[in-house]
């Protein structure tokens, strides 16, 4: 027996290293006391945890990886105790929870079953994954995955792993979970908001540095702080919302006034963040997992379906089909009009939402217009074709929050205008750039010959 | 499913100079899935594979035999596109069957590559979607390719210039500053090797040419010369008619009424790269529109 498997072992340590250590070695026999051939246990090995194996950082996670392999020291572990399905197995499972942190940042994880190792202990996990859990990245240990502690790890020590990290606006996403920043507050509003049946004062408001703009909340008072100050906040919390991180700050945030000096040092002034942002490529759009407050411009390629009228349901404003809501069933609509369009640039492309008072603007209809044109006409989709024809090829320069997602980049438009037209400038601008005639220098003085052939 | 494939912004001689890109060539595994899309490379090397164009509508012409399929020409300032879609393109086979030709149009569509034989190949658009846009738009557009071909252009001498090949060129073009893309598209083009600097040469020539006349007519110089330029657009308008008229009989025409010959060609070569007027058979000039 041994004869037969012992190539087949020589083959898994050559593509995997120590089959002992990581438990490869028992997958193998668990395959084998099921009879399975060893051929075929060995490909089944190979194909789960070797093959385009990747070894990677926090900062390469994204959504929905599967089989990589990462290293990292754990800030934070905790157990929760889940109530045993009804008919499931016998006893109650247990799910770790924690911190992850490697030199590029800290990840949370949840796992399946027990680590070996605790708060300040690094491990290597093979065949982890990645999922979405409450709008963010989580490190997932599931039954398939190996753990092993590692003892001699050049990885940082947990003192400086569980710091902080100093981040400008631009650089904050869903990978962060705490974060320190310094940036000008440039909208606040108070408001009362019932939190588990009690009303609480929350302020919600914008920050901006010179790389970006983030919305914010405060959950405690912030005396002093108005529009117009520069903050320093420390241990600040990020919460995802609808893809768009937002800077919370809790009783734990440190947060104070940056002194006048100090502030002269900065790369920005409430004068330079508040004005209006420039125009951005949709290029570098896409590149983030989502922007707030941006400018872009690009051409209209096409207006999707389900542009036009459509008719929302009373009750949770979802858009409903025959007077049909998926949740509260059959409703009176209420009629309302947008237009999802594709905006691209050459450079990038992206979907875009114009909602029913921008909608109504760049299409120069109002809903009840357009209503009109409805009604007028046998075709149900009426307005979508007049829509298609108003706006396919045109110019549109929008203002909003853009999110990066599955199906690329969606942006919902604040504002939207015709961009200015600049024509002459950027022609004169290519000319400079083009530089002097290389070989018709002198046919404009003669006037030249013209070729119609 | 897949991401949405951008809308390249591309001269019409560039993109007729495009060959199939093997999806071998591109190092980048993941994108060369069997579902990615075929894709273009043009030797400045600019990947494509959906292209988005605003021109002059030219010709119109219902080809098909059983099916619907219609033909069209599309004129920019460097050249022409040509442009299919049949009974799998609904929404631009309907635009086609109502639009009046000559028309400023936009339109979305994806790059085909056709090659009967080793040697010749044909580039089209199949199109997606079009609609007729106003000039400015057009004029707009005329300006924003040409500032993503210069672009283009300027990283690709600068590429030349640096004589590395292959990775080597990559890397250094991404630490220049390029995208991935256009580093990677230089980095094979480069490899194909086809008189890259006569090519790019060209390019800059037509699109310095076209630049002129929108710059011209935006800054007004001479108002004597406005003037006889409208003298002569009137008369081509009068003469031409719907149907178009023989160059050298409007030239004659033009030099009989007191306008220097000079200037007839001045105008019909403006109005040409500027796209009012086209040539529908060599010889014959059209006012669009």
């Amino acid at each position: 027996m041994d004869e037969k498997i012992a190539p087949h072992l020589e083959e898994l340590t050559r593509a995997l290293g120590d089959l002992e250590k990581t438990g490869i070695r028992a997958e193998f026999d668990k395959l084998l006391a099921f009879r399975v051939s060893p051929e075929v246990a060995k490909e089944t090995l190979l194909r789960r945890f070797g093959g385009k194996r990747k070894i990677l950082k926090v900062k390469d996670l994204s959504a929905s990886l599967k089989n990589f392999e990462i290293t990292g020291r754990i800030l934070d572990i905790g157990e929760k105790a889940l109530r045993p399905q009804e008919g499931g197995k016998e006893g109650s499972s247990k799910l770790y929870t924690g911190v992850l942190a490697d030199e590029t940042g800290p990840v949370m994880f949840s796992s399946w079953k027990e680590l070996p190792g605790s708060v300040g202990d690094v491990i290597n996990i093979k065949n982890a994954y990645t999922r979405i859990w409450q709008n963010r990245i989580r490190l997932s240990i599931g039954e398939q995955s190996l753990v092993s502690k590692i003892y001699d790890s050049s990885l940082p020590q947990l003192s400086e792993l569980s710091k902080t990290p100093a981040k400008k606006l631009i650089d904050i996403g869903a990978a962060d979970f705490s974060v320190s920043t310094t940036a000008c507050v440039l909208q606040l509003s108070h408001k009362e908001v019932p939190v588990r049946g009690k009303q609480s004062k929350v302020i919600s408001g914008v920050l901006a540095d010179e790389t970006a703009r983030l919305p914010f909340t405060a959950w405690v008072e912030l005396p002093g702080i108005d529009i117009g100050s520069i903050i320093r906040i420390e241990g600040a919390q990020i919460r995802m919302f609808r893809g768009m991180p937002s800077i919370n700050l809790v009783s734990s945030t440190k947060v104070s006034l940056v002194t006048t000096e100090e502030a002269e040092k900065l790369a920005f002034t409430f004068e330079s963040a508040a004005k209006d942002p420039a125009p951005l490529k949709i290029e570098e759009i896409a590149s983030r997992d989502s922007m707030f407050d941006v400018v872009t411009t690009g051409n209209v390629v096409s207006v999707r379906p389900g542009s036009g009228i459509i008719s929302r349901c009373p009750e949770c404003s979802r858009v409903i089909q025959k007077a049909n809501c998926r949740v509260h069933g059959k409703v009176e609509g209420v009629r309302d009009m947008r237009i999802k369009a594709v905006l691209d640039d050459g450079t990038g492309s992206m979907s875009v939402m114009f909602p029913r008072e921008l909608a109504e603007t760049i299409y120069g209809k109002t809903l009840e217009e357009a209503e009109q044109l409805m009604f007028s006409d046998i075709s149900k989709d009426a307005v979508y074709e007049d829509l298609r024809r108003f706006l396919t090829g045109r110019y549109l320069a929008v203002r909003g929050n853009s999110s990066n997602g599955e199906y690329g980049v969606s942006f919902v438009a604040e504002s939207a205008w015709v961009p200015e037209d600049d024509i002459a400038v950027r022609v004169v601008e290519l000319l400079r750039k083009l530089g002097p005639d290389e070989e018709d220098q002198g046919s404009e003085v003669s006037g030249g010959g013209i070729s119609l052939a | 499913m897949l991401k949405r494939e951008v809308a390249k912004r591309v001269f019409a001689k560039e993109f007729e100079a495009c060959r199939e890109l093997e999806k071998s060539e591109r190092p980048a595994s993941e994108t060369a899935d069997s579902k990615s899309p075929n894709f273009l490379i043009s030797p400045l090397g600019l990947i494509l594979n959906r292209v988005f164009v605003v021109g002059v509508l030219t010709e119109l012409d219902s080809i098909g035999i059983q099916n619907e399929m219609w033909k069209a020409r599309i004129v920019d300032p460097t050249g022409a596109f040509t442009v299919y879609a049949g009974q799998f393109q609904p929404d631009a086979s309907i635009f086609f069957s109502t639009v009046q030709v000559p028309a400023f149009i936009a339109l979305t569509g994806k790059a085909r590559v056709y090659e009967p034989e080793p040697g010749s190949v044909f580039i089209s658009i199949r199109a997606e979607e079009a609609n007729v846009v106003g000039e400015d738009i057009r004029n707009r557009w005329v300006v924003e390719t040409a500032e993503q071909t210069i672009d283009r252009l300027e990283t690709f001498s600068d590429a030349l210039a640096s004589r590395y090949r292959g990775e080597t060129l990559r890397e250094y073009l991404l630490e220049r500053g390029a995208s991935e893309e256009l580093a990677e598209g230089i980095s094979i083009a480069l490899e194909r090797e086809r008189a890259p600097q006569e090519f790019s040469k060209q390019l800059r020539v037509s699109i310095r040419e076209w630049l002129r006349t929108l710059n011209l007519e935006s800054e007004d110089t001479a108002e004597a010369k406005a003037d006889q330029k409208e003298f002569v657009l009137e008369l081509l308008r009068e003469m031409a008619g719907g149907k178009g008229i023989d160059y050298a009989i409007f030239v004659d025409a033009a030099v009989s009424r007191g306008v220097p010959e000079e200037t007839v060609e001045e105008v019909v070569r403006s109005l040409l790269a500027g796209g009012q007027c086209y040539e529908p058979k060599i010889g014959i000039i059209r006012l669009v529109g």
